[in-house]
């Protein structure tokens, strides 16, 4: 799964602490998320799209090896 | 997601703080067989097999034993619990998916180890072993979460 975590935060000019804070997670799970080492759970979706206010699907894509 | 089995992140240095002395204290004392007769008590067990020429058996009653062992013992474990299983500052997804993976790898290892120990080490010698084994899955978890954790932190500090 690919993710703009990172085009997102620079729109909004947060770094990685504000954005872990903001989403009560660790500064590292932000990282390892925008390193595309981590895929979050629904409910850490969630909570980005609505930080972001933008739609899940403006910030997750899927590719094809998903569905392998 | 809410019940974690998870100490409070508090605890995790109030763990090393036990560990660590007792951890060392037990290494020597074990290696220089050391047991102070003030420690020597008789003690209340259960499926006792007295090693000895009357070749005593009884399911209850007291031995006479030095109980340094077993007070460093279950130190040494309480204090590896607590240093395992507290939680982090931040205890999200992604830190519990590591703690777990961490000790799938910890249970692998410290039983490659066994297996390993079986096949080559034997008699009085396969004794350590046993003796070291009751605490190594523990030691490894910890050894390995740590590790993983501080390399991620080095990791999102080179980001910014």
């Amino acid at each position: 799964m690919k993710n703009s975590i990172k085009v997102e935060r620079a729109k909004k000019n947060i770094t990685q602490a504000e954005l872990a804070k903001l989403a009560k997670v660790s500064r590292q799970t932000i990282n390892a998320m925008e390193l595309g080492k981590y895929v979050p759970s629904t409910v850490l979706t969630l909570k980005l799209a609505q930080i972001f206010e933008v739609e899940i699907s403006e910030i997750f894509t899927l590719e094809d090896s998903d569905w392998v | 997601m809410k019940l974690n089995f998870l100490f409070p992140n508090e605890f995790k240095k109030i763990g090393w703080i036990i560990l660590i002395p007792s951890a060392i204290i037990g290494l020597v004392t074990l290696i220089y067989n050391y047991e102070p007769t003030f420690l020597d008590f008789n003690v209340p067990a259960i499926f006792i097999d007295k090693f000895s020429l009357s070749d005593e058996k009884q399911l209850f009653g007291t031995v006479s034993n030095n109980i340094l062992n077993e007070i460093l013992g279950i130190l040494i474990i309480i204090s590896s619990l607590l240093v395992a299983f507290s939680k982090e500052n931040v205890e999200d997804e992604y830190i519990s998916k590591i703690r777990l993976e961490s000790l799938v790898w910890a249970v692998y290892f410290n039983y490659g180890i066994l297996i390993f120990s079986f096949l080559l080490i034997y008699d009085f010698s396969f004794l350590w072993v046993m003796i070291f084994n009751m605490f190594t899955v523990l030691l490894f978890f910890i050894i390995r979460f740590n590790w993983q954790i501080s390399k991620l932190k080095i990791s999102a500090y080179h980001e910014e």
